[in-house]
């Protein structure tokens, strides 16, 4: 037990004092919410406003209605042009248009058209077309809105008749499934990146030993298996130092946000109302205990298997990479079920998932944050984290004797077939 | 009594007997040169010792006593020929993590660190790290940290691999000097005029079996060829009654062997009554080298099949 904790002394502050922890404990918030909005803003930057030259052998439209709709909406701008088609076509460029659309001539106000096409040399992304689209319906509806007689005071009251349905619990409670499945997802993916982060930081670490010769001068100070298990807790007590020091952030951050009134702008005041409604809908501790856990016990899980394949591999990093892709797949499987698990947190799916415990610490986590005895009951959680104990007793175990073989072995990359003997001998 | 007794040790991998049969005893004090060709079985002898692996069959008495893998791998220092540091590691915190592993406490490792260090004049090393020495001088420090917690038995695989000839000649004074204050060390090379100068005894294995073992002295007579170098101006033409028949020549020596039945004498009396000026006259005994060879000769040198690094 005290060979364990040198060991894991030493695994823990040869990380902890590395400037790669301090840079990546600052970065990965920043690069994690850079993606995420980073993403949205690319989207809507590669949105082209599209300027589109219409020939209306119709009718319908006319330029003041066109107009009226520009100036209202300059998410693409519709020009009525009168012109031939073929003349347009090869024109069109030069006169500063990206595209044309014909609407035909015997189109009915009553039926419709099915489809209009834009027609153009390019081909633009489904975001571009899609806000066209609204376009073009809009200005429709107001013409078929003016052929029925429908005015302002109508559209009104036919606008008011749309029921919103939202769900609540028994108790008349709002339940939020958009927080409940966002923290969900957020934990899931947290979980996600944890455990392939620091999954294959232990299978280096192992795979640094074997390689740098040193392994077998520890093995005969200590139990092979002592060194895996010291390695496998140090790095986990580093995972989770650093995400405590994320939990820290966000307090002080949100604690000075809220304290500072200089800063009392409404986006700021709505964002702070939205996380004070998520922390009073949302049991923050029961989610922050099952965060805990089920991100040592998954990463228990897969840290394990982790290092047997650092043991079994050699200096190759390519080596390392085709045994360990398995377990890789384990862990992106498991974020395909969280996202079904997300949307029916009750199912089939999502129950099962989040018991085997080959997925359940990302899969249990995405539905957590909907309900605890709501639509987690008790016995799922209570089973789910017993699986995931018993889970990961069994692959430490299995990987143990996997490690104590594969340390001293150098030579050829063995078989999943061979790692598996080693394992059952 | 004998620190070390390996009685019938057995360890079979999957595809080869690894170790099979192996018994040694080795007094308190000693220096044991185990040697053998690749993949004698050697390493795994020696991971049997060390308690890194368990042996199939067979008994291993460290002390006297059963061997107690968790408890006796403290008295025992093992340098394996893959051996390695932890590169980013700084030194001196390196050899006080591998002293600690041992059992040391923080005050004693440092102090013991710090004497060795002087010992070696490595102090101005304490904070540098393993990837900036040089390929000897991280020999030197796997050699202070293999001996450093006094080992009552010290392993040395292939120790002077990489080393100069002054640090190996530090290196072979401190096993000189361990040894003279009670240290057992069992000493793996294939350098086998390194054995017959530091070894007091030698065990011999191939393919998984012993061969041979005893002092040095003892197996050197036993496989001696009556073979003796002979120091004249020149041999007289007809040497029909002569006791001996020549084997080589090199300018004025002659090496001879002398034929059953007669004894050295013989020979110089044979000599000075052929009025010959006998200059010098010498037993030639077989180098270890020699007797390596004469007995590992003929057996393939490496296995067919290696299942570990044995």
């Amino acid at each position: 037990m005290h060979k364990i904790l040198l060991i894991l002394k030493r695994e823990y502050l040869t990380r902890v004092r590395k400037k790669t922890f301090i840079i990546s404990t600052i970065l990965f918030p920043l690069l994690y919410l850079a993606t995420i909005f980073g993403i949205g803003y690319v989207g809507e930057r590669t949105k082209a406003n599209l300027r589109v030259a219409v020939i209306d052998s119709s009718g319908y439209f006319d330029r003041g209605m066109l107009e009226r709709s520009n100036q209202a909406d300059s998410s693409a701008r519709l020009v009525l042009v009168n012109m031939p088609v073929d003349e347009l076509r090869k024109e069109y460029k030069k006169l500063g248009y990206d595209g044309l659309i014909v609407i035909p001539a015997q189109t009915n106000w009553e039926n419709g058209f099915k489809e209009l096409q834009f027609k153009s040399e390019k081909s633009y992304g489904t975001g571009s077309i899609a806000v066209l689209q609204n376009k073009l319906n809009t200005i429709w509806s107001e013409i078929k809105n003016e052929k029925l007689g429908i005015d302002e005071n109508k559209k009104k009251i036919l606008s008011t008749s749309v029921v919103s349905v939202s769900s609540g619990d028994l108790e008349g409670k709002a339940t939020n499934e958009k927080i409940a499945s966002t923290i969900g997802m957020v934990c899931g993916f947290l979980i996600y990146f944890i455990l392939l982060i620091y999954g294959s930081q232990v299978m280096m670490g192992v795979m640094e030993e074997k390689t740098n010769r040193i392994a077998e001068v520890i093995v005969s100070s200590v139990k092979p298996f002592q060194l895996m298990l010291g390695k496998i807790l140090g790095i986990g007590l580093v995972a989770l130092t650093q995400f405590f020091i994320w939990i820290a952030f966000i307090f002080v951050l949100y604690n000075v946000t809220k304290a500072s009134g200089s800063v009392d702008t409404s986006a700021m005041n709505n964002m702070l109302g939205g996380v004070q409604s998520v922390f009073t809908n949302i049991n923050v501790p029961l989610i922050l205990f099952c965060f805990v856990f089920y991100f040592l016990g998954g990463f228990f899980f897969y840290a394990a298997l982790y290092a047997a394949i650092g043991s079994a591999a050699n200096e190759d990093m390519r080596e390392a990479t085709s045994l360990s892709f398995p377990i890789t797949m384990l862990v992106i499987f498991s974020i395909g079920i969280m996202t079904a698990a997300s949307n029916d947190p009750s199912g089939p799916v999502a129950v099962w998932g989040s018991i085997i415990p080959i997925s359940s610490p990302i899969v249990m986590m995405a539905r957590i944050p909907f309900g605890v005895p709501g639509t987690v009951p008790w016995w799922q959680l209570i089973l789910s984290m017993s699986m995931l104990v018993l889970g990961f007793i069994f692959t430490t175990w299995f990987a143990g004797r996997i490690y104590r073989t594969g340390i001293l072995m150098y030579g050829k990359k063995p078989s999943w077939k061979e790692l598996m003997k080693w394992a059952l001998r | 009594m004998p620190l070390l007794e390996l009685k019938n040790l057995k360890k079979y991998f999957a595809t080869q007997k690894a170790v099979d049969d192996i018994s040694f005893s080795i007094e308190k004090g000693n220096i044991f040169g185990l040697l053998g060709p690749n993949g004698a079985g050697k390493t795994t002898v020696i991971r049997m010792i060390t308690g890194i692996f368990y042996p199939d069959e067979g008994e291993i008495l460290f002390d006297g006593r059963p061997f107690d893998p968790l408890n006796d791998i403290g008295h025992i220092g093992y340098m394996p020929e893959e051996r390695g540091l932890y590169k980013k590691m700084k030194i001196g915190e390196q050899a006080m993590y591998l002293a600690q592993l041992k059992g040391l406490g923080r005050i004693e490792a440092n102090k013991k660190i710090r004497r060795w260090f002087q010992k070696f004049e490595m102090e101005s090393w304490w904070n540098k790290k393993v990837e900036d020495l040089s390929k000897g001088m991280s020999q030197k420090l796997q050699f202070v940290t293999t001996v450093l917690h006094e080992p009552k038995l010290i392993i040395l695989d292939e120790p002077f691999s990489g080393l100069d000839p002054v640090n190996s000649n530090l290196i072979k004074e401190e096993i000189y000097n361990l040894a003279q204050n009670g240290a057992t060390v069992i000493f793996s090379t294939h350098r086998m005029e390194q054995v017959e100068e530091i070894c007091s005894n030698i065990g011999l294995v191939n393919k998984g079996k012993k061969i041979l073992d005893g002092t040095v002295k003892a197996v050197k007579q036993d496989f001696k060829e009556n073979l003796f170098s002979v120091g004249v101006d020149n041999l007289p033409p007809d040497m029909g009654i002569a006791p001996f028949d020549l084997v080589t020549r090199r300018e004025n020596t002659f090496v001879v062997r002398i034929k059953n039945g007669y004894r050295p004498n013989d020979v110089l009396h044979y000599l000075l009554q052929q009025g010959l000026e006998i200059h010098s006259f010498n037993e030639l005994l077989p180098s270890l080298n020699d007797i390596f060879i004469k007995l590992v000769e003929g057996t393939p040198l490496t296995r067919q099949f290696q299942q570990t690094t044995a």
